[in-house]
């Protein structure tokens, strides 16, 4: 009997349920870089757009963006984590209907009803549209929010259900005694339970923060005497914000630790530096998210003092132990590269690459200076395209796998790595050199960054157009071939 | 030797220095990546052993960026923006400012400072976030704060070379937000 049998049958198959969830994924992902190559074209004075649609855009791209990270994240650790503990498919295809009501009533706040005050709705913007969007168009994007955060909430309950149902405890399936040399490395629980279990202590927590500062900024849209404390909500904001874009990275790391040994034949060891620096990761992505306010002089002095000491300390983990793990088991295995293994390992290196510019901008007097400028985009996108993304573009063609003819797929790859790396350093030179994010017209000086950065962007897109149209062509074969964990 | 490190230090917090340090570190790493996926398909005499020295290698790196982490941040966190409360250092008048930002436009009284005095800037919003962003005459960031609705920041700045300087708002406020700018002029001594 399989886990997923103790836990209920489902009329889609686990399996099928994760390709169809990865399928809607990949035509998300590719609306959502065209409508950030569309920016980037604008910015660059190459396509004419005005300022109201472009905000419009960014806000409809960021949302997107990290509503698809958290869908196809969730995706990976679910496939790899039910391996281990009863979870419910039914619950995991509700997280993708809700996720498509959601995507709907956000795309229809932003392109009828024009919403675009940005996808964090940093309080009290909503309610302050300069006649550009009603509150009812403002309410579908936060009720687009809210139901798409509820059925995350659910999902990582139910994972939450099989884990302590198995383990006991989350102290136990997180590896705490192991982290703590008190019980034996060998007895800890595998990479994928850690991690899940990682994600979901946060992601709730994120969750329920962001529904609460959701549904303050919904009250203020019809009752604007209702007053809320700015600052308040921006801690909220960017707690909910940060937690839950941090955690995708966390849930698609999964794939790493599962694919590369494949090729390498060798285990990822879980000893106790593995254990804690997991232990650790939970703490620090709870605690880090005021370096997104260290340009508010009005938060306490020691939670910003604390955020950038937690922002050198969070890279630590991620470095020496994913990043040198990754690097340890591909040293000399021996192993041919072929492409769900290759862009799991640039994953790995996007993402250690990526904390190099962040551990920067968490640094006060860098922030000073570097604050909101295009350094910002620079960094999250390195660890977000060039790592998260990279994971989960390697898992998808893990799951469907094709005959061992990858010329094309080899082409995809290279377009989209070379792509994306010339796409996220001309942010990050543009940011060195003060240019503002989120800026709908750029001056002249700024425009060679942002012409750059559009090839960048087109060919990091014509990659990854390659690599889902193979997956599409792979897809439903592979949804109804036998799953190994079954 | 001293002035040597003392403008290393003042140089750290600067965009191009910022851009330099991170450049080297993100290329080396990904040069590391890019070694180690070349040599995959070698074999290893032994990977125990080759595991160890890993590991053991790792220990030393794990202490030099521990060294790296502690010195930067002693550093850097003495160089913190947060003035509220604190007397300015220099023995130099204040130029105390009021910045007031709404959708899309910064009122800012007064608007004309002396170089080499420090300018005291009390920044709020009436109405949404906002970000004060001074830019100096060749358009680079040289300080900034937010501008709140219910608060008020505090920021100090000593201008350094006269001229024309801009204030761009720096956090997204609404459409014409990229239009949020204005003009302050900074005099000689």
């Amino acid at each position: 009997m399989t886990m997923e049998a103790t836990a209920g049958r489902s009329a889609i198959s686990p399996r099928a349920a994760v390709i169809l969830t990865l399928a809607v994924t990949g035509v998300v992902l590719l609306l959502m870089m065209l409508l950030g190559l569309a920016m980037r074209l604008a910015q660059a004075q190459v396509i004419d757009v005005q300022p109201d649609l472009f905000y419009v855009i960014m806000t409809m791209h960021g949302a997107g963006m990290v509503g698809v990270a958290g869908l196809s994240g969730a995706a990976v650790m679910w496939h790899f984590v039910r391996r281990h503990v009863p979870v419910s498919t039914p619950v995991f295809l509700t997280n993708l209907v809700f996720f498509l009501i959601g995507a709907v009533l956000i795309l229809a706040s932003g392109f009828i009803g024009g919403f675009g005050a940005g996808w964090t709705f940093l309080f009290p913007l909503p309610a302050h549209s300069g006649e550009l969007w009603s509150a009812n168009a403002a309410a579908a994007y936060l009720l687009g929010l809210m139901i798409i955060g509820v059925g995350f909430l659910l999902l990582h309950l139910d994972i939450a259900r099989g884990i302590l149902s198995v383990y006991g405890g989350l102290g136990a399936a997180l590896g705490v005694k192991q982290a703590f040399g008190m019980a034996p490395d060998s007895s800890g629980p595998p990479p994928a339970v850690t991690a899940s279990t990682m994600v979901l202590i946060v992601n709730i927590l994120g969750i329920l923060l962001g529904a609460a500062v959701l549904i303050v900024s919904l009250v203020n849209l019809y009752v604007p005497s209702f007053a809320f404390n700015a600052l308040a909500a921006k801690n909220m904001i960017y707690f909910f914000g940060h937690v839950f874009i941090n955690a995708t990275i966390y849930m698609a790391v999964i794939a790493v630790y599962e694919i590369l040994p494949i090729y390498t034949r060798r285990p990822w060891k879980t000893n106790w530096a593995f254990y804690l620096g997991w232990v650790l990761s939970t703490v620090m992505v709870l605690t880090v998210y005021t370096h997104h306010l260290l340009m508010d002089f009005a938060m306490p002095t020691w939670a910003l003092v604390a955020g950038q000491l937690i922002s050198w300390l969070s890279g630590l983990p991620v470095l020496f132990v994913t990043a040198f793990g990754t690097l340890t088991i591909v040293y000399h295995s021996r192993m041919k590269w072929s492409p769900d293994a290759a862009l799991v390992f640039v994953g790995v290196a996007g993402w250690a690459i990526g904390v190099i510019p962040a551990i920067a901008d968490g640094t006060i007097a860098v922030n000073s200076v570097m604050h909101n400028t295009q350094w910002v985009p620079g960094h999250f996108h390195t660890y977000l395209l060039l790592g998260m993304v990279a994971m989960v573009l390697g898992f998808m063609t893990y799951l469907t796998h094709p005959q061992p003819r990858y010329g094309f797929v080899w082409v995809g790859f290279w377009a989209y790595v070379i792509g994306g790396t010339v796409f996220v350093f001309a942010f990050l030179l543009a940011g060195s050199e003060s240019v503002p994010r989120r800026y709908a017209v750029h001056v002249a000086q700024w425009l060679p960054y942002d012409r750059i950065g559009s090839v960048g962007a087109a060919l990091a897109a014509t990659g990854v157009l390659i690599l889902v149209v193979r997956f599409f062509a792979s897809a439903r074969s592979s949804a109804m071939a036998e799953d190994p964990a079954s | 030797m001293q002035k040597i490190c003392i403008l290393w230090w003042e140089a750290a917090v600067t965009q191009t220095v910022v851009w330099d340090v991170s450049i080297v570190l993100m290329v080396g790493l990904g040069a590391i990546f890019t070694w180690v996926a070349l040599g995959a398909d070698l074999a290893a005499a032994n990977y125990g052993a080759a595991a160890t020295s890993a590991y053991r290698l790792r220990g030393w790196l794990f202490a030099i960026a521990v060294l790296v982490l502690i010195g930067t941040n002693y550093k850097t966190l003495g160089e913190m923006p947060y003035v509220a409360g604190s007397a300015p250092q220099s023995a130099a008048p204040v130029q105390v400012s009021e910045v007031v930002g709404q959708q899309w436009a910064w009122t800012i009284k007064p608007n004309n400072f002396v170089a080499g005095q420090t300018a005291e800037f009390h920044v709020t919003s009436k109405d949404v976030n906002h970000g004060f962003a001074l830019y100096d005459p060749d358009f680079a960031i040289v300080a900034q704060t937010q501008a709140m609705p219910g608060y008020t920041n505090i920021l100090r700045y000593t201008f350094t070379k006269p001229g024309t300087y801009q204030v761009l708002c720096l956090e997204y406020c609404g459409v014409m937000h990229h239009e949020m700018k204005t003009e302050i002029q900074v005099a000689g001594h």
